[in-house]
């Protein structure tokens, strides 16, 4: 505790320094050009606030950036201490402490209903960008969940991507009796366990029925007594026909892209982020993601696909003005393009004109046929349903639970609500 | 003479604003169900003591502290002795020795615990070593929680080396003398010299182990961050996870509260016992 309180008062004390210290320096003239931010987007948010700049002489942006599990700390204690920055990253919908419910019901997010692109948003990312019908956070990208090719590990072993779930499971087999692994799976990093089974619940548990997140929310639904029950399954049947690398739970999401980009492994499976990652670890390499086949019926395929974090605006902001140009430039075309190709992201809006990866035209594809399902967390009323998912899998996986059990948990936290 | 107790006053002040009044603050919220964030919360009083105990996560946490902290107290001061003993000696490469010993002591746990990371993972550097003998050291819940142990004692073992090595240096060398001269063996000038008169130093040795090993939490974080599933969760890990990915902060507080309870009864226990040990043995 001691630890996680002196680093949070510390990033506190920190931003209240640096924030102070900008007033001091800055005259009366240029305080209302400069402009506060804390971000995720490590890597691509830098080149857009520099567009930005650039876009409006004379104006300053005074940023930092950090990975989730830090700003998540963070920002909650710069928002109930005062100390905030005007744009913040705010995840869509539920189920984590910073996303848009959690930070829009106790008032700490500005509304940006009346900005025409909150208008504009196709009605997946609506749902997730607003807080009881109004719009608080500026989601820019698109990213999808899928099962992501080395195009050259591939060649060389021969064999071909599956299109069937039955083609999946020898396509396992054959790639472990190569030496090759068909998947990397690095969980022991608790967030990626996840993945493997929301690309199979997309097609058997929304495949099915398309409204299962209404009938969970009325109760007329369960983890356990779904299809759900499937996903946890077929993510078993898996792991025993081989098709990841030995050891998952001591590799690390790390060790997991450095499989996958030299072709110790055929693929992995991930979002579609981890197309630029690869190419870091492996610049001349190619990679593809396709829909990772869940059944025998690929006309029944669907993809987990979800806004990812976008940015709301602090209803305390010093500079409101600014703060509110600067999501305009991120909703612009120019802003979003930028970001977009940046993350290796899809535009939420269309027009943005940005430039798609190649590898990533059968996740457009999805999009564009409406055959994509929100990331399943993203609706639940609370971030401890997904803990418990993410926990539990790795217990399935070392073998200190059952897929049942699991599940169960996850409906008794579920029930407990907001 | 003794100076007059308010010459303490400025300390005690700057204590009571830095320390004592922010953490008394603090453990208001324990009997709250603050979420961190919403300044609209409610008290409850006990209800998150009583959520505890049937909190199988927080029960296993409370174990997995104890089996640690006590692991680390005595596997960390047994090498630490016996290393003190070997570098006290007169070898000849033992001001080399006590540098190298007491190195790891000085880089940053978090620092160790990644680089242990890559080490004992299932393509690092102690699998490839042990080739046919590898295993999953951090993916396997059966080790985890050890490999965890080794990495502190590893890095902390010098620290110990340390404390017991200016003990045994305070020793006069005429009494080895003398006891060499009534023909005693080597135990025997252990048990009855070097054990009495090194007192101190194992007091204040298992004091800091216990006290570290209880609140140990950035190696746990970079090693397995609580995993796989919760079998290697402290109460510490669980604190950071409570308050900051779940946002239920004042159950968080009240975990927290706990510990300092545990940390102030072992230790004050473990004080009264090693102090009149001392006693005895001077």
């Amino acid at each position: 505790m001691k630890k996680s309180l002196s680093l949070a008062l510390t990033a506190v004390l920190l931003t209240a320094a640096c924030s102070s210290g900008t007033n001091a320096n800055s005259g009366s003239d240029a305080e209302n050009k400069t402009l506060t931010l804390a971000s995720v987007d490590q890597g691509s948010v830098e080149d857009v606030i520099k567009a930005f700049e650039a876009a409006n002489p004379g104006v300053k942006v005074t940023f930092t950036t950090s990975g989730a599990d830090q700003y998540q700390a963070q920002i909650r204690t710069q928002l109930s201490s005062g100390t905030a920055p005007d744009v913040m990253t705010v995840w869509p919908g539920n189920g984590n402490p910073g996303a848009t419910y959690v930070l829009a019901k106790p008032g700490y997010l500005m509304d940006l209903s009346d900005q025409p692109w909150a208008g504009q948003l196709p009605d997946a990312f609506k749902t997730v960008a607003q807080y009881e019908g109004k719009t608080y956070n500026a989601v820019f990208g698109l990213n999808g969940i899928g099962a992501v090719y080395n195009d050259e590990a591939l060649a060389k072993s021969g064999l071909k991507a599956p299109e069937t779930w039955t083609q999946l499971l020898k396509f396992c087999g054959d790639a472990a009796a190569k030496g090759t692994p068909a998947f990397a799976l690095g969980i022991q990093d608790n967030w990626v366990t996840q993945l493997v089974l929301y690309a199979l619940a997309a097609t058997t548990v929304f495949g099915a029925d398309r409204d299962f997140d209404a009938k969970l929310q009325s109760g007329q639904a369960t983890f356990a007594t779904s299809q759900w029950t499937t996903a946890m399954a077929k993510y078993q049947e898996m792991s025993s026909a081989g098709c990841f690398q030995k050891n998952p739970l001591g590799t690390s999401y790390e060790a997991s892209q450095a499989l996958a980009a030299t072709g110790k492994t055929l693929g992995i499976v991930q979002g579609n982020w981890i197309i630029g990652l690869l190419k870091q670890k492996n610049p001349k390499g190619k990679f593809t993601m396709k829909a990772l086949p869940a059944t025998d019926d690929p006309a029944s395929f669907l993809m987990p696909a979800a806004a990812g974090a976008g940015y709301g605006i602090n209803a305390k902001a010093k500079n409101k003005e600014l703060a509110l140009r600067f999501v305009t430039f991120i909703m612009s075309p120019e802003g979003m393009k930028l970001f977009n190709e940046k993350q290796g992201s899809l535009p939420t809006l269309a027009g943005a004109g940005t430039t798609v990866d190649p590898g990533l035209s059968e996740l457009t594809t999805f999009v564009k046929d409406n055959r994509t399902v929100p990331f399943m967390d993203q609706l639940w009323p609370n971030a401890k349903v997904q803990q418990t998912m993410l926990s539990g899998l790795q217990e399935v996986f070392s073998k200190q639970t059952t897929p049942d059990k699991v599940l169960a948990d996850m409906d008794a936290e579920y029930q407990k609500g907001a | 003479m003794t100076p007059p107790w308010w010459f303490t006053l400025p300390a005690l002040l700057l204590f009571a604003f830095v320390v004592l009044i922010p953490s008394g603050r603090g453990v208001y919220y324990a009997f709250t169900d603050w979420d961190g964030l919403d300044p609209d919360f409610a008290f409850i009083g006990l209800r998150n003591f009583t959520d505890m105990l049937g909190d199988e996560d927080a029960v296993q946490a409370i174990w997995h502290t104890v089996l640690i902290a006590v692991a680390i107290t005595v596997i960390q001061n047994g090498i630490g002795l016996l290393l003190a003993l070997g570098v006290n000696s007169m070898i000849k490469t033992r001001n080399l020795l006590r540098v190298l010993l007491f190195a790891p002591a000085v880089v940053t746990p978090i620092v160790t615990a990644y680089l242990w990371r890559n080490l004992l993972g299932p393509d690092g550097a102690v699998n490839a070593v042990l080739g046919p003998w590898g295993r999953d050291w951090l993916g396997d819940p059966g080790l985890a929680l050890w490999m965890i142990v080794v990495v502190v004692v590893w890095q902390f073992a010098g620290y110990s080396m340390v404390i017991f090595l200016a003990g045994l240096q305070s020793i006069p060398r005429e009494i080895y003398e003398a006891a060499a001269i009534d023909g005693t063996g080597a135990l025997r000038r252990f048990w009855s010299i070097v054990r009495p008169l090194l007192a101190p130093a194992i007091t204040i040795n298992l004091m800091l182990s216990i006290i570290g090993g209880i609140k140990l939490f950035d190696q746990v974080y970079a090693l397995t961050g609580g995993g796989p599933g919760h079998a290697t969760d402290t109460i510490s890990t669980l604190i950071y996870k409570d308050a900051f990915t779940l946002g239920e902060f004042g159950y968080s507080i009240a975990l927290a509260v706990v510990l300092t309870i545990i940390v102030a009864i072992a230790s004050a226990a473990q004080y009264t016992f090693l102090s009149r040990n001392e006693k005895a043995a001077s």
